[in-house]
């Protein structure tokens, strides 16, 4: 490498560290009638793995391939490691992805497919070997891709992402496909990668996903982004509750009405009693039972799941649209 | 463009690809040079009942060597032609048009290194496909008591070189328009027929029945002008500018379609 390129490498890595590895400001794509992207704003800071949610149809891969300077913009700008997407020759090298369902020549062995890329983007030859071990397809590598399961090709396009040994990758639906250890493996692996520092932004509609393997999160819904920011932060903004077991069931009745009395709606749920409330008042709740002679034998506190989070946004988002006019990004 | 290149040769030098590109392209040359020779007849008689022979006397011209080679050197070119446009549509259907140019962004590069492998292909089947036609002249011609004397003269050897130039360059340009076809049409099932329809049975409706003066301007008439040196529809150095017109235009306008148009 040369001393240019050692200085310029290092400048975009530290306007990269400035601004974050992907910086979105109102990118919008239209394809004729149909608005894929609309106006889109994007900061993912660097090292995270950033989940990239939305419903099959939402945009989330014309997105990606805006970022990746596969489709061209109609409107807005972005940079992709301090570089605007409209020279992506200058940070492609830096990038590794995978873009929907991958594609290879089936014909070729997953090695020659992975050599076609390393030749095209002149990267290093042994990096074949190393990311064929990565994703443990070392013993097949020499058979015809055409042989290959799903989960197999997916795991092949995944090590394709990683060749150029990236400082960004970006995963169109990588779990596609993968049985429940490969989701494991495939966790594993980008879990690795953003201790390596490397940030990873992968999309799904498997919301369970995101939710187990991501620190930051972009919702998007009807090429719209509803939400953008750490995933702990969404889900703690969510309304918590509290499940109450009396240990007779006689009392639930009882604790209704004491809940109500307290402000605080609560129903019956079989054996159990659900409190729409915060976590700290469980313990006003655990008092005002064993004050009306009701012995509680569990209280626990809940927490809404990605997947809830997700539709009180959009609801609420489609609500609000049809009510009027809504703020940009609002969530 | 060098990667592209690169890249491109390992998907061109995996077997099938290998068989099917040289099967197709030494089948007509070899085939075409077996016949010539074999129905070769020191008297022919020009019926129809004994079809078109080659006399003797024209075989043993300088030019006889590569006689069978030429009459067929346009069926190289439709390979060529069929060829290219595989190559190019194929990465738009199998969906792997998109892997590449993530790892190639310069579009400009990718599609000329692409384009710069292809002509390679084709100009090795070229140059083995009249080699071995030339050994099986050579091979067949004195058991049918031909004399070989002016195909080993400077003239000979001069007409050999000039016959691989030419069908080459034909080659070369059938490929231009099959990289377009396949560029702009995005898949082989739709590009390849599109492709044989024209420069076979349509363009030859179009000067048959339309427009008898279209043999002096349409592109296949003007790549066999080419590909034979020169013939009566078009002269060399005709059907050379007008290709090479063709040719930049053609190739100028499916650059800029292929970077404007989103993969």
């Amino acid at each position: 490498m040369t001393a240019e390129t050692t200085h310029t490498t290092a400048a975009s890595a530290q306007a990269t560290s400035a601004i974050g590895p992907i910086l979105a400001s109102k990118l919008s794509k239209r394809y004729r009638e149909v608005l894929a992207v609309d106006s889109v704003d994007i900061d993912l800071p660097g090292g995270v793995v950033g989940g990239f949610v939305g419903p099959n149809g939402a945009g989330k891969t014309t997105t990606i391939q805006l970022l990746l300077g596969l489709v061209h913009p109609t409107g807005g700008t972005a940079t992709v490691l301090g570089e605007s997407i409209q020279h992506p020759e200058r940070y492609l090298r830096r990038v590794g992805a995978l873009i929907e369902s991958p594609s290879f020549y089936p014909a070729l062995s997953g090695r020659r497919n992975l050599e076609v890329l390393t030749r095209l983007g002149r990267l290093d030859k042994s990096r074949i070997a190393e990311v064929l071990a990565l994703v443990e397809l070392t013993e097949r590598a020499n058979d015809r891709v055409k042989t290959y399961s799903l989960g197999m090709k997916q795991r092949l396009g995944v090590a394709a992402a990683l060749l150029p040994d990236p400082e960004l990758v970006i995963l169109d639906e990588p779990t596609n496909g993968l049985d429940p250890a490969g989701i494991r493996e495939m966790r594993s692996v980008m879990r690795g990668l953003a201790d390596r520092g490397i940030t990873v932004l992968v999309s799904s509609h498997l919301l369970r996903e995101i939710e187990a393997i991501c620190d930051h999160l972009m919702m998007i819904d009807h090429g719209r982004i509803v939400f953008q920011g750490p995933i702990g932060g969404l889900l703690d903004a969510q309304h918590t509750g509290l499940i109450a077991r009396p240990e007779h069931s006689g009392d639930l009745e009882k604790l209704v009405a004491l809940c109500v009395a307290a402000g605080k709606p609560a129903r019956i749920d079989g054996e159990v009693l659900r409190v729409t409330a915060e976590e700290d008042w469980a313990a006003e709740l655990n008092r005002l039972a064993f004050g009306a002679g009701i012995t509680l034998r569990g209280l626990e506190v809940t927490r809404a799941t990605l997947e809830e989070a997700f539709f009180a946004i959009t609801d609420a988002g489609t609500q609000a649209a049809a009510e009027g006019p809504v703020e940009e990004n609002g969530v | 463009m060098w990667g592209a290149f690169s890249s491109e040769w390992v998907k061109l030098r995996r077997r099938s690809m290998l068989g099917w590109g040289f099967g197709a392209g030494l089948f007509f040359p070899v085939l075409a040079t077996i016949l010539t020779i074999e129905r070769a007849e020191r008297h022919p008689i020009f019926t129809g009942r004994h079809g078109i022979r080659v006399s003797y006397a024209v075989l043993e011209r300088p030019t006889g060597l590569v006689h069978g080679v030429t009459d067929v050197s346009s069926l190289i070119g439709l390979v060529a032609l069929c060829l290219f446009a595989a190559a190019f549509s194929l990465e738009y259907s199998q969906g792997t048009l998109r892997n590449l140019l993530v790892r190639e962004p310069r579009r400009a590069r990718f599609l000329t290194g692409k384009f710069l492998a292809l002509v390679l292909f084709i100009g090795l089947i070229v140059v083995i496909a009249i080699g071995i036609s030339v050994a099986i002249a050579f091979a067949l011609a004195p058991g049918k008591g031909i004399s070989t004397g002016a195909w080993t003269s400077s003239t000979g050897i001069n007409d050999m070189l000039q016959a691989v130039l030419h069908t080459f360059l034909a080659a070369v340009i059938y490929g231009v328009f099959g990289a377009a076809l396949g560029v702009l049409l995005r898949s082989p099932a739709v590009s390849i027929p599109v492709a044989v329809a024209y420069f076979l049975p349509i363009e030859a409706i179009i000067t048959g029945a339309i427009w008898s003066g279209g043999s002096n301007w349409l592109p296949n008439h003007l790549l066999v002008a080419l590909a034979h040196g020169g013939n009566s529809d078009a002269t060399y150095s005709h059907a050379l500018l007008m290709l090479v017109i063709y040719a930049v235009v053609v190739s100028a306008s499916i650059l800029a379609l292929f970077r404007a148009r989103d993969a």
